[in-house]
Parts: C-alpha cells; structure tokens; sequence
C-alpha cells in the first residue's frame, strides 16, 4: 500500500467508495474542483493498482480542516484510515496547521471509533447539521499535531522514548522505554503490605495510594533513565481492564502530563501488557503464539496470530488462579497474598498426597474451573478438622497447585496443537509460580515449542510492559483524547 | 504575569479559574458547568477552553491549584490527579484549597448575606452525611472557623443552630437535607439561591489566595519558580477525604470492641482521616 496525490484519473474510483461510505456523499464535480487548489491536500491510498482510500484537508491559518475520508469497505478494520488521517495531517502540519478539525455525523459509529483512536475529543455538537438525513454533526478536534507526528516518526525509527504509567490494581508503576525494547527504568511501589491485612486489595485504599504516589513513582522512573518530560515522544498509561477508582489516577495524571507539556497519550490495554512483558525478555519473539495468562485477576489462553492481534480461546468460569491461591491460602490461614507462601509449602510437600480433582480437565474447550477444586480443599480440611487429624499443610499446598498446574497445562498444549503456535508465553503474576513455570516447560519441550517466561519482576504488574505495549500503538498511530475514560472491563481483543 | 490556574472536581460542579499570581484578585477567565460522574472525561477539555479564552497555553501556567475536597472520592481524585499531571509536566507548584471554601467565598461574593454573620457550607457527603464548614463573614471576604469533617446533617443543623448567629446556608448537600436545617433554625435561617450552592471559577481563585498551610499560594507567591516548585512539589498534595476506606472503619470497629476502651487503633494506611488544611 502506498499514498500519493489524487488525480483526476482517480476520481470514479474514489467517487464509488464515497457512494458506498456516506448517505450524503460529495458530488464528482466537488472532487475535480478540489485537485489543484493550493491550500488543499488531497492523498489516495493505492494498493495493486486499486484505490482503497482517499482523504482531503484543507489548511487555513494554523487550522487543518479533514474535508473528507473513507476507506472501501472490504479494506476497513486494516489500519488504512488511520494511516490517511496522519498522512492528512502531516500535510496540514507542513501547511501551518497546529491541529486538525473535521466534522462526523453522530451516527456513524466507524468514523467515530476511527477519529478516536487517533486522539481526536468531541468538542461540540451542530443538530441536524446533515440535510438530506437529519443527522447531528459533532465537531471534532485533533490534539496538537507535530508532537504527534513526531512521536509516530520516532516509533517508526525505534528511537521513540516512552513514559508508561500503571495503576490499575495495587501497584504503582512507572517505566521509560526505549522502542518498545530497551528498558531504561521499571519502578514499582507495591502497596500490597496495605492490603494483606485485610486479605485481599481494598479498592478504596489502592486508589488513594496510587494518588499519593504517583509523581515520585513517576520523578523516580525519569531520574532513573536519566530523562526529562522533553525527552520523551509519548505518555502511555493502562487505560483498562483494572479496578475504575485505581485506573482513573494513572489515567487523570498520564492526561494532565500530556496537557502541559503537549506529549500524546497512549491508551494501554493490560492484559496486552502482560503479553508484551515476553517481548521484553526476548526482543526475538515472534507470533504466532498462545499467551497463557495468569494472575490475581485474570486466567485466560490467547491466541496471538501477530503482534497487537488477540482471540481469547478460553478462560477461568469463576475464580482467577491468583484468586484460587488466595482463597485456599486464606482457609489455611497462611495470610495474603497466597501464591508466594503457598508454592513455598509445596515444596516441601507431596503433590500426590490428597487427589484434589482437575476440573475441566476432560472438557473440549479450553475453559477452566477452579471454584470446584477450592470447594474441594475446604471440603477435605474440615474433614480432617471433624476427624480431629493434624494437616499436612505442604501436602496440602502441593497437591492443590498440582491440581491446578495440571489443568493449566493440559489447556494450554490443547491450545498450541489447535493454533499451531510456534510458541508459548507464560505471563501474569502466577507466572511466578515454579511448578507451573516447570511442568509447562517440559511439557512443552515435548513437543518442541519454547516457553517464553518474563522474569519475575515483569510477570507481576507493572510499567514496562505497559510502554512494550504502547510503542506498536504509537507505530499505529493509536492515541487517546482529553476525554479518554478509564474502562474497567476493557477485553483483550478490544484496543483504546 | 504568572498565570495560575484553579480548578475544582469534587463535586458534581466543574469549576475553572485563571488569575494571575502577580494580581491578587484578578480573573483572567472562569468557567463552570455541571459535569455529574464526568469529570474525568471533560476537566481537561474545559482546561483547554478557559486558557485559550485567557489567551494561553497549558505550557505557559506558573502554577496549578486544585481543590482537595471533601466531595466525591473519586471526584476528588481525578481532580488531584489530573492536577498533579499537569503541575508536574510544566514543571510547576500544585497548590490546594478546600472545596468548601470556595463555596463559602461564592456566597460571599453573591453578597446574599448581612455584613457580619456567618456562611454554613453544606456539602454532599453521601450515605445521608454531609461535609460542614462553617465561615465568619468579614470585610473583605470569609474566614474558616472549623476543620474538615463529615458528620449528619442534623447535628450539625443543631449545632449550628445553637450559636444563635444569623446564617445563610449553601451548598449541595442542601439539595437531600433542606428540611432538617429549615427545621433546626425553625425558619431564621436564610439560604442562598441556589445558583451559588456551586462553586465557580472566580470563587476557586478566592479560595486558592485564602488558604494557609503548606502547598497553597500564599506559600509560594513571593518565590522564585524553582524554589515554588520544590517547596509545593506536585508529589506532595493530597486529598482530604474525612472518612476512611470501609475496611479500615469496619477494622477500626473491630478494634475498638476487641480492646473495650472505646480507642480506635491509629490505622496507618489511609492517612490522616481529617484535613490538616
């Protein structure tokens, strides 16, 4: 695919795809009488031959106004559009333009997402602004263009450096990141000796922890990599999934950073960061591969056919294996948060001891169930307690987390045999896990795929994964507005 | 001049003010419109309006002021929040002020009270309490004579009520408890129209020039930008809540009962519970 000029040979073609994409679609002769004009800018999009794309922008003082855009509809969803509203907006920059303006029926939902992605805010709204449908207009407008524009060039070369803000859950999280590989920092204030008392993150006090620590997390990551706020191409902060009041912090700070000093925001998707943490560790990596994520909150395996793609294939019914952890951990009285303590004691016990059942383990998908082996553990200890036996906590422990890295395992090389991935991520704070870690290790070298494990500071939640993510999305162009708001069920497959 | 801006997000009120450090009083331009659980989506864009009405960049602010509640948690903290990133990208002071007294100083200057008197703040504390502040209304503006706290509407309408002074009452947690203060004051209460039960952004201004203590603009104006900078570093302000999280209440009863005393247990996590404003 390449960009060039619109002639007037183009003009049918781009009139079809006009035709195809708005109700009220520009005229033919509005098309002739744009080429030529010197304030204008008009680029198709080609690929083989065919126009697949078209736009227009018209720059008047430091204003760049997007006339037009479409993308043929079989094109769509490629990135294409995105790709011609920079390309428009490189125009209009070099024409004077310091942001762009362009106005987009309330309807149509494609445009909408389209101009979001790109940064774009609503700034108003003109009612029935459309003739011939009644249509309201909204008026948007881009955020400032050259630092954008600069940010994306940057990314392009690899030299793009990136702040990466997380909060999303109990730590707050800073990193600078070199294109998207080279860590220049990664700081982490864990706040989970606030929460173990309470047995588990109090979302009110992960939220009020985030807010006191966010700039020295943030002044401790720049001193660090030795940078400053003008170093740095772009601000990326985890925009969803997470909990709402911990989310809004890193993403009002990360947006306020970007409004005083002019730097584009990226939206991070973390569970994509979890996925992107193996990248970190082995810059070679390349998909297609299946991510078997685990955490506190999070259980799923992901197929990733390339970089920045992702369908789930399969996920935990009910409680996350972190959560499964702690569940039995708390029963045991062994405290919070009980992945650590738990894998501790399991090895000194016997993973054989007590057969705890592997739920799902025989189903055809590549779901899981792990509510049914913790109803299982608290069965067996009040048996025991009835019995008036002593516990064997190791056993205990052992044959729990035999239990559930056996499921985890099985679904995972179900997945890689269905996807025919080349290799396997292990990711997520569970990924700490040793058994796991091993049992997936060998049961994958068995069948020749390579486990990709980050190191244990990278599987549990924090900022460079969050800039790994974020530099593809400066590469695409992908950038939040003002009004960007924290999603707390963002999914997997869902960008911001 | 040294452009300072002021905003406020802790209620379902946003408000945003421009002044100038080097002219008290001045407003350069103001901005409030409701903005019910969307602050985080349109604090920023308003920001963005009310500098370039005032003919400014975000780069060019000499400092950022923000109101620390009490209001909305989460209200509260997106307005710190944001604030902070803003403070710390410029690379300026991030000063405070109480939520109330800008709505204390929004009645003043609507000047529906008496030349002495007081002015009784009402906020929203939700779960039927409310955020009380009350103020002593003098010569050239109001003077707060109590600390942040939340307690139920009608002790406060009785304590109030008992200072037998003229009052007039504002703000939105009159909208749910009207009735209980009209009650207590048995009708000598005056309470304001209720377009000043918000603040705006003049009256953020007003605040942000009254307020004392560490990180406010008394504490800094006469500085050096650098020396502002480090003395109200954008790390150190924080929101007043006046309740702790759930968890640590419920613990703190827990504790309370456990040890017979009555004596909760200093709780460590959230900070101080109340505002050492």
């Amino acid at each position: 695919m390449r960009m060039r000029p619109l002639e007037y040979n183009d003009i049918p073609a781009v009139l079809a795809i006009e035709r195809a994409s708005f109700p009220d679609p520009w005229a033919e002769s509005s098309f002739a009488d744009e080429i030529g004009r010197t304030d204008r800018s008009w680029k198709v999009a080609v690929s083989e031959e065919r126009v697949v794309g078209y736009g227009g922008v018209m720059t008047v003082g430091d204003e760049g106004h997007l006339l037009d855009l479409a993308v043929t509809p079989d094109e769509r969803g490629t990135g294409l559009g995105r790709k011609l509203v920079w390309e428009l907006a490189a125009d209009a920059a070099r024409a004077g333009a310091s942001r762009l303006t362009l106005e987009v029926a309330a309807s149509n939902d494609i445009a909408l997402a389209l101009y979001r992605s790109c940064g774009f805010d609503v700034a108003g709204r003109r009612p029935g602004y459309y003739p011939s449908t009644g249509d309201d207009a909204l008026l948007l407008w881009s955020r400032p263009l050259k630092p954008h524009l600069a940010a994306m060039r940057a990314a392009a070369a690899g030299e793009d450096i990136i702040l990466a803000v997380e909060s999303s859950c109990d730590e707050t999280a800073a990193s600078v990141m070199r294109g998207g590989r080279e860590e220049l920092s990664n700081v982490i204030a864990s706040q989970v000796d606030f929460h173990s008392r309470f047995g588990g993150v109090v979302p009110e006090i992960a939220s009020r922890k985030h807010t006191e620590a966010i700039v020295g997390v943030v002044d401790e990551a720049l001193e660090a990599a030795g940078v400053t706020f003008e170093d740095c191409d772009a601000v990326a902060v985890t925009a969803g999934p997470g909990l709402v009041g911990a989310l809004v912090v890193g993403l009002a700070y990360a947006k306020g950073v970007a409004c005083s000093t002019g730097l584009p925001v990226v939206g991070v998707n973390h569970l994509e960061g979890h996925i992107y943490a193996a990248r970190l560790l082995d810059p070679d990596l390349q998909p297609p591969l299946v991510a078997l994520l685990v955490s506190g909150g999070h259980t799923m395996l992901v197929d990733v056919p390339r970089w920045g793609a992702y369908t789930v294939l399969g996920g935990t019914l009910d409680d996350a294996a972190g959560e499964a952890f702690d569940k039995v951990a708390k029963l045991l009285g062994l405290g919070y948060p009980g992945g650590p303590v738990i894998s501790r004691l399991a090895a000194e016990g016997d993973p054989g001891a007590i057969p705890f059942p592997r739920p799902m383990l025989r189903t055809d998908d590549l779901d899981v169930s792990l509510s049914g082996l913790k109803t299982a553990v608290i069965q067996y200890v009040e048996r025991e307690r009835r019995g008036g036996r002593d516990l064997r906590i190791p056993d205990i422990a052992a044959s729990f987390q035999a239990a559930v890295t056996e499921v985890q395992v099985t679904k995972t090389l179900k997945a890689v045999r269905g996807t025919g991935a080349r290799a396997v991520v292990l990711a997520g704070g569970v990924a700490a896990n040793p058994a796991l870690r091993e049992a997936l290790r060998s049961a994958l070298a068995a069948e020749d795929v390579p486990l990709s494990v980050p190191p244990l500071g990278l599987c549990t939640d924090n900022a460079a994964m969050i800039a790994a993510a974020a530099h593809d999305s400066l590469v695409a162009g992908r950038f939040l507005g003002l009004d960007a708001d924290a999603v707390p069920g963002l999914r997997l497959d869902r960008k911001m | 001049m040294r452009p300072l801006l002021a905003f406020d997000t802790s209620t379902d009120h946003l408000a945003i003010g421009v002044g100038d450090l080097d002219r008290p009083g001045a407003v350069l331009a103001a901005a409030d419109v409701p903005a019910p659980r969307a602050a985080n989506t349109m604090v920023l864009s308003a920001v963005e309006r009310v500098l370039t009405e005032a003919g400014l960049e975000p780069s060019s602010l000499a400092a950022v002021a923000c109101g620390r509640g009490p209001g909305s948690f989460t209200g509260v903290r997106i307005g710190v929040a944001t604030a902070k990133g803003l403070a710390h990208g410029a690379g300026v002071p991030l000063l405070g002020f109480g939520t109330l007294d800008a709505l204390a100083w929004r009645v003043w200057r609507s000047g529906e009270h008496g030349s002495r008197g007081l002015i009784g703040i009402i906020g929203d504390a939700m779960r039927g309490e409310v955020y009380p502040a009350l103020f002593e209304i003098e010569k050239d503006g109001v003077a707060r004579l109590d600390g942040d706290r939340v307690a139920p509407p009608a002790d406060v309408a009785d304590e109030w009520a008992r200072h037998g002074d003229a009052i007039v009452l504002a703000g939105p947690g009159l909208s749910k408890h009207r009735a209980i203060f009209e009650n207590a004051y048995s009708g000598r209460a005056h309470i304001a129209t209720e377009r000043v039960w918000v603040a705006d952004g003049r009256s953020l201004l007003d605040a942000s020039w009254a307020a004392t203590g560490p990180s406010t603009v008394r504490e800094v104006v006469t500085l050096e930008r650098s020396d502002a900078y480090r003395i109200a570093h954008p790390g150190a302000l924080l929101p007043v809540y006046t309740r702790l999280s759930d968890a640590e209440e419920a613990e703190r009863r827990r504790g309370a009962i456990g040890a017979g005393t009555g004596t909760p247990p200093p709780s460590g996590v959230t900070g101080p519970a109340g505002g050492d404003r």
